[in-house]
């Protein structure tokens, strides 16, 4: 089950302007209060963030919304970011690589990808894992040529990054 | 008697200094004279400078200084049509007279003299600009089209430096001409300025120790502008100035900060400018200026 929540309208609920751009860090600090009370109403373990209909993004605002909602991530949600231009993303993945962060991003095709500081080892195995849909280490290691040992850290990493997640013994991206 | 202060007759960042050591020559409390007859022309930078140091003196319970209006007719309608008149009436008393003038949405005013005070003022600037900017950046400039998110990213980090660590409000402004002397092309500029603590005092709590004995007004700039610090310790600060170097950085633009008696500039190519100056006549507050110029084969 997925929750979807639209930035935009939290936006208006949360800051009195007649634009729709994500701006300052009040705004940031406001509209991420409205994200958490939305998450800890919603259902399920995948909340999208649908940008849709934003504006601007800035990188103060993009800070206090992002990068504070994955480095104090609420509770056992996976965000997934959705819906961002290509400027949008770009002030994202500032703040994540400032902060040495990752975060997924839909993309066109359907799954996700991972977008800031990610190691080539990391990146590897999260679009392996998706390509599998679900997998055990055994099943994963396999697949891509690893020790068990080696591809267990891996996917570990990618559980407290919480890009990946782990349903006993089976390793899933979030969006499978 | 009234201390004497003249408004160059180009009112740029370089001259920007003359008006500065005028300004600094006596107490905030003197009672003074902005004598701005024999101006010829002011950037959005010399305009906001006259209103910010209005703004001090009126901070410092001083006197509202008097304010001569140029005498040339053109001149006190490009100062007009900028804004900057309906807001130094409340910060001086203006003799002569001041055109009425309706604000010219193909002018060269981007934005006109704006006060920012809160998170709110920034929405307004930020989505102000973005209706215009397209039109400048893309249409005269000859940058990408999507140059213009960055430019209203750049213009909204400028802004916050005021929310956050001024202290006080402060004002913004936008404008487009042609950068004659230095280079030959159009340019667009963004001036911001308050009268608030300056980078020094917002940064003393933090980093005058780890600077000892260089501490002061250059090394706050040097602090704040190269290494990205900030006076607060969350680790998401300092941000806005690395984005807006990164922005620049993307189309050879210029950005310079003052700020009490020192001047940082992160100098593109095309410019001369020294990258740190330090013992200048003393100015409340700070001033940023971004500077975007024109591609090369465009708007010469």
């Amino acid at each position: 089950m997925r929750q979807t929540i639209r930035v935009e309208r939290l936006l208006r609920e949360s800051v009195e302007t007649q634009y729709s751009d994500l701006v300052t860090r009040s705004t940031g600090r406001l509209v991420r209060t409205s994200i958490q009370q939305a998450l800890a109403a919603g259902e399920g373990p995948v909340a999208l963030l649908d940008f849709s209909d934003v504006g601007l993004v800035d990188l103060s605002c993009a800070d206090e919304i992002i990068a504070k909602l994955l480095l104090d991530p609420p509770g056992q949600t996976y965000l997934i970011l959705q819906g961002l231009r290509e400027e949008q993303l770009e002030a994202i993945e500032h703040v994540l690589e400032h902060h040495d962060l990752a975060a997924l991003v839909c993309d066109p095709a359907g799954g996700a990808r991972p977008v800031g500081r990610l190691s080539p080892d990391l990146r590897t195995a999260f679009f392996t894992l998706q390509s599998l849909g679900a997998a055990t280490v055994q099943v994963f290691g396999e697949q891509v040529g690893w020790t068990a040992a080696r591809a267990a850290e891996v996917l570990d990493t990618l559980v407290r990054m919480r890009l990946v997640r782990f349903e006993g013994p089976h390793y899933l991206a979030p969006l499978t | 008697m009234s201390r004497v202060v003249e408004v160059p007759t180009w009112f740029d960042d370089r001259s920007f200094e003359q008006f500065a050591h005028s300004f600094s020559q006596g107490a905030l409390t003197d009672r003074m004279l902005f004598d701005a007859r024999a101006a010829q022309w002011a950037s959005p930078f010399g305009l906001i400078a006259i209103l910010t140091a209005a703004q001090a003196v009126r901070e410092a319970g001083g006197p509202a200084p008097v304010f001569t209006v140029p005498t040339a007719e053109d001149v006190r309608r490009y100062w007009a049509k900028a804004g900057f008149f309906q807001h130094a009436a409340g910060l001086v008393e203006v003799h002569g007279r001041v055109p009425r003038i309706k604000p010219d949405e193909h002018s060269d005013v981007l934005l006109d003299v704006t006060p920012v005070r809160a998170s709110e003022d920034v929405h307004a600037v930020v989505g102000k600009i973005q209706q215009v900017a397209a039109r400048i950046l893309h249409g005269e400039l000859g940058l990408e089209a999507k140059a213009t998110m960055g430019f209203a990213m750049a213009l909204s980090e400028a802004c916050q430096n005021i929310v956050e660590h001024a202290g006080t409000s402060g004002w913004v402004a936008v404008h487009a001409y042609t950068f004659r002397k230095r280079l030959g092309r159009r340019v667009v500029v963004i001036a911001v300025s308050d009268a608030g603590v300056g980078f020094r005092r917002s940064l003393d709590a933090t980093q005058a120790r780890r600077f000892g004995e260089r501490w002061g007004d250059g090394a706050a700039l040097e602090a704040a502008v190269i290494q990205n610090v900030s006076r607060f310790r969350d680790p998401g600060r300092g941000q806005g100035i690395a984005g807006i170097k990164r922005y620049l950085s993307r189309w050879a633009g210029k950005l310079s900060i003052r700020s009490g008696t020192a001047r940082i500039a992160i100098v593109p190519p095309w410019d001369d400018d020294e990258p740190m100056t330090e013992h200048l006549a003393p100015f409340p507050g700070a001033q940023v200026q971004i500077v975007i110029p024109a591609q090369e084969g465009h708007g010469g």
